[in-house]
């Protein structure tokens, strides 16, 4: 039985019109939805688009004032009628392991979960011990939950949201602050699980790149649901085409390109573009013709995908386009030389917790004007990291430098030279976004001749005009992550830490965010280290460092990661058939190795791939399952990512 | 230190001084309890705690009913006593001794009258609930010198001495003055101690919230990599915290204790204050080391909880060093608000000045000095 045949023509959501309100503030906008048994459903949507409200919403947890709403056929319009869904559907709600009690162990919360369904104990243990296998905890099952790493406590969660084997799952977010092989892993096993019990998901996310795991999407901004459909379809709904290229030099392209291409951002040292309306051609031609007095060293058209349609869409709503109007990023007072001195430098630097080894003999330069990405799982040891070169913490031993100054020695002048901006976006939450600044220029010693100017400098850059008088804590996370970074870019930094500065932040105040970084390195010549569990984010980077368990794994360019997994392990190639899991065991037996499902497409690597496309043609026409596309294409930086490190998990196992 | 680094380093400070105020006034529940503590709290406490023996309902078994009983029964009342009746037997006296509606009864025995003119000794029982034991130890003490009075005026009748015979006689009288609180007027001491209860609780809890809340909410990495030492980092959490106090003493003192309670200041206010905001940095610096030790604002109130009580009790307030043991005492002299007690007694209710109470103040600064950079070097130590 394959997949596309689970889903039935019958609805077990059925929304319309459907409003929610806090206090005077719409959060669900007339929102009509329809998913049908067995379908993943995707909400895809920046912070505070709506996601949440309407989840809890479906879920039967809050009430809403207008429309209607049936689940499974109950129409759920009292108290009383929600309390009979809620036996049927299993919600995990938004935060690593909120749900969950971290002085409970792995094995107690489960067995809680469970008394609470009223699972009897016979049908706990026979699935506990199936659900701990499968996702790989049943080695940690007497560990406190609390102790587990962000995607140990995802999967914890998942089990406890699935214990009483619920028709229907509402899973809000549960992969943000996850790393990437977490992350695969976690899809994985929730798409194995969905296609046994023949279960329907509703899930949300805020990341682009994860839309193409749902059967079907919509995509929310205010309140409102943009547009729904098939990922397919919703990128062929931009009606457009990237261009990307290479050009020298870099910044002139850009400035020539803006004037006519709202729509346009960095990657490295790459250009893309999103040109509207006419053939992949023409787009070509028109963006060649754009580029007078450039030399264009490398230019390619490539299908938009779902981040670009989203923008797209945004751009034709007049509310929305007035928040991503291009701003114009001020300079600093002083420019600093373009000389590439060497900005940050790591040599053997180590750290340790008691026994444990966080960070191991790490080494590392980044210069000025680079952006430097640090990547890794959870617990790999990216903050510790950050935080013995910023002088937080003393390194065990090793040694560094940054902006210029010895780490052990001179940390006073490296607090005064560096700016940072940690995960939280450390705002004072009851100060006004103004009283923010001001507060960070005076402990950075701002002159008191220069400081009106250098607050009006910090608005401009961070793009806050409008909002000097709001409480931080008021603010939309897109607007509070700018704020943090005008705050510390406010003495106009020489190198500057971002440790995870963009999750749970929408697509277009991340292009914005991103627009701002590149900014500082290419114009004022600022060192950025910046850490992320994205790869769209960690393409943008000039280079990177893998780390895993300590150690820096791999340390290159980008494009150099991905040629370097190409020439070592091949293509990778993206199988769509007429039924994913049958064609995936057909393949595990026939001992193609790497293979896994991605939605509803089989990938894998392959060295040879003409040898393994034949192969495996011949294999799915054997079992007589229909082959619908098979194509190739070069890795991603996340293939890289989780290539690396299996690579080395399989090998420490070894 | 040249003249533009001391300017920044001052710079710091007002900022994060200003921001920490700010955050405050915006935080109406803590303001809330701030007002609460300095207003009705210590009005409470004044008006309502009373250590003296007052209307203290008292019942008589009456086996006599003579002249004698009744003149004797006639002196047990207020503001000492209030008699509330008779009652016919023991079981009775006992059942409303045990359910507290009397705090003693009274036993005549029957042959009292006679006893008395025979020239023989009279014995009455007294039987006193001492489950409060200064209020039982007063109403015995105050009814042993009831029946002493009556029995010396009985024996004088007997004798049949006049008035002017009974001054001749070689009797001792004792003749004391009450200094300081001529009236004994418990409210002055009551307002003066929870006053000072007030002052080391919200020195203590206010930084080490305001520390606290930093860490709960991860600002302090973003100090910590700022250009901020730690002592400009904790220094302004004491100091607008401080100052929130010492306004809160004064709205107290002038408001509530000196026109409500009418307590004479016969000191120096002036010295007075400049002793309590030693007092508020001392006491802070506990306030501190509690915040490097604790993760979340829950655990620093039950430590304020945990150290107010033996920091109170300690003191001195309650009770006299001389009447504690040796071990305690010496502990004693390590409690700042000991010091602070010792200090504002004498200033306030004394007119002591700084030629007094300089040991104390030594003892105070070295203490609070000692405090306040332990709790910055445990800080620096955590985010160095």
């Amino acid at each position: 039985m394959g997949e596309t045949t689970l889903v039935s023509g019958q609805a077990v959501i059925k929304i319309s019109g459907l409003c929610k309100s806090y206090k005077k503030k719409l959060a669900v906008d007339t929102v009509a939805l329809t998913v049908k048994r067995g379908e993943i459903y995707g909400l895809i949507g920046p912070d505070g688009a709506g996601k949440s409200s309407l989840m809890k919403t479906i879920a039967g947890v809050m009430s809403f004032e207008q429309g209607s709403l049936e689940v499974f056929d109950v129409n759920v319009d009292s108290e009383a009628a929600a309390e009979k869904i809620k036996g049927r559907l299993g919600f995990m709600p938004q935060g690593l392991g909120l749900n969950l009690y971290g002085d409970l162990s792995v094995e107690e919360n489960i067995d809680f979960f469970a008394q609470l369904r009223q699972v009897s104990p016979q049908q706990l243990a026979e699935r506990k011990e199936k659900l701990l296998t499968m996702t790989w905890l049943d080695k940690f099952r007497d560990r406190p939950m609390k102790n587990l790493s962000g995607g140990m406590k995802q999967k914890l969660g998942l089990i406890c949201t699935l214990i009483h084997e619920p028709e229907l799952v509402i899973l809000d977010e549960p992969t943000t602050g996850v790393d990437p092989i977490s992350r695969r892993n976690f899809w994985a096993i929730l798409a194995e699980l969905l296609r046994e019990h023949g279960i329907t998901a509703l899930i949300s996310t805020a990341y682009m790149d994860e839309a193409a795991r749902f059967h079907r999407l919509s995509l929310m901004f205010n309140g409102q649901i943009l547009t729904s459909g098939e990922p397919d379809v919703i990128c062929q709904q931009a009606q457009g085409y990237l261009v990307q290229l290479t050009a020298e030099p870099q910044l002139e392209a850009l400035k020539l390109l803006k004037v006519r291409y709202p729509q346009i951002e960095t990657i490295g040292s790459r250009i893309r573009v999103f040109v509207n309306n006419i053939s992949p051609d023409e787009a070509l031609k028109a963006v060649s013709g754009q580029l007078i007095g450039v030399e264009i060293k490398n230019i390619q058209v490539f299908d938009t995908y779902l981040e670009d349609a989203f923008i797209n869409l945004l751009r034709k709503d007049p509310l929305a386009d007035q928040s991503i109007k291009e701003a114009i990023i001020p300079c600093f007072d002083n420019p600093l030389p373009d000389n590439q001195g060497i900005a940050i430098e790591a040599k053997q630097l180590t750290r340790d917790f008691g026994k444990f080894r966080s960070v191991d003999h790490i080494n590392f330069s980044v210069r000025q004007g680079e952006i430097f990405g640090l990547l890794g799982a959870n617990g790999a040891g990216k903050t510790t990291a950050i935080k013995m070169l910023t002088g937080i913490l003393p390194p065990s031993s090793g040694e560094g430098t940054v902006a210029g100054a010895d780490m052990r020695f001179a940390g006073q002048l490296i607090k005064e030279r560096i700016g940072y901006m940690s995960q939280a976006f450390s705002l004072y939450h009851d100060l006004t976004v103004m009283e923010n600044i001001r507060l960070y220029a005076s402990i950075y010693g701002i002159n008191r001749k220069i400081i009106k100017q250098r607050l009006a400098w910090v608005m401009q850059i961070a793009g806050l005009a409008g909002v000097s008088g709001q409480l931080a804590g008021s603010l939309p996370m897109g607007i509070r992550q700018r704020l943090a970074l005008g705050c510390a870019l406010v003495h106009q930094p020489v190198v500057l830490f971002l440790d995870e500065p963009t999750s749970g932040v929408d697509p277009v105040g991340r292009r914005h965010f991103w627009d701002i970084l590149v900014h500082l390195a290419r114009v004022e010549h600022v060192a950025i280290l910046v850490t992320t569990h994205y790869m769209s984010e960690a393409e943008r980077c000039d280079h990177l460092a893998l780390m895993h368990a300590g150690r820096v794994i791999a340390d290159d360019s980008p494009a150099n990661m991905i040629q370097a997994l190409q020439n070592e392990a091949g293509q990778m190639l993206k199988i769509t058939t007429d039924s994913p899991s049958e064609a995936l065991s057909c393949l595990e037996q026939a001992n193609i190795k790497g293979s896994g499902l991605y939605g509803r497409h089989i990938q894998l690597l392959a060295l040879d791939t003409e040898t393994v496309e034949n192969q495996i043609r011949v294999l799915l026409e054997k079992h007589s399952i229909k082959l619908i596309s098979l194509e190739a294409r070069p890795p991603t930086l996340e293939d890289v990512f989780v290539y690396r490190v299996l690579e080395l998990e399989n090998r420490d196992q070894a | 230190m040249n003249r533009s680094a001391l300017l920044l380093w001052l710079d710091r400070i007002i900022a994060m001084t200003i921001k920490e105020l700010k955050q405050l006034i915006r935080d109406p529940v803590l303001l809330l309890i701030i007002a609460y503590f300095f207003t009705a709290d210590v009005y409470m406490a004044a008006s309502g705690v009373t250590l003296n023996l007052h209307n203290a309902p008292i019942m008589v078994i009456d086996h006599n009913h003579s002249s004698a009983s009744r003149e004797l029964i006639y002196r047990f009342r207020e503001p000492y006593f209030d008699f509330k009746g008779e009652i016919s037997n023991k079981n009775e006296a006992e059942n409303l001794l045990n359910t507290g509606k009397i705090v003693a009864v009274l036993d005549i025995p029957e042959n009292f009258q006679s006893f008395l003119f025979q020239g023989k000794q009279a014995a009455v029982q007294f039987q006193v609930d001492t489950s409060n034991t200064t209020l039982g130890t007063l109403a015995s003490g105050y009814a042993t010198e009831i029946t002493n009075d009556f029995g010396q005026d009985f024996v004088n009748k007997r004798l049949g001495l006049t008035d002017e015979q009974m001054d001749a006689a070689p009797v001792i009288q004792n003749r004391y003055r009450v200094l300081y609180n001529p009236n004994r007027i418990d409210s002055w001491f009551m307002s003066i101690s929870e006053l000072m209860t007030v002052i080391t609780m919200l020195s203590m809890m206010l930084p080490a919230a305001a520390a606290v809340r930093e860490k709960e909410r991860g600002t302090i990495e973003q100090l910590a990599v700022s250009p901020l030492s730690s002592l400009q980092i904790l220094l302004p959490k004491v100091i607008s915290m401080g100052l929130v106090i010492l306004l809160g003493v004064a709205f107290c003192l002038f408001v509530i204790i000196i026109p409500v309670f009418h307590l004479p200041i016969k000191g120096s206010i002036g010295l007075f204050f400049a002793i309590t905001a030693l007092y508020v940095f001392s006491a802070s610096g506990i306030g501190l080391f509690i915040a490097t030790i604790s993760h979340t604002l829950a655990e620093v109130t039950l430590l304020v909880i945990l150290l107010l009580f033996p920091l109170v009790l300690l003191s001195g307030a309650w009770t006299p060093p001389e009447a504690m043991p040796p071990v305690i005492r010496w502990v004693m002299t390590i409690s700042p608000l000991y010091y602070y007690t010792e200090m504002s007694n004498a200033i306030l209710l004394k007119g002591a000045g700084i030629n007094i109470i300089w040991g104390s103040l030594t003892g105070l600064t070295a203490l609070g000095g000692i405090f306040f950079f332990f709790g910055v070097w445990r800080f620096r130590r955590q985010f160095g």
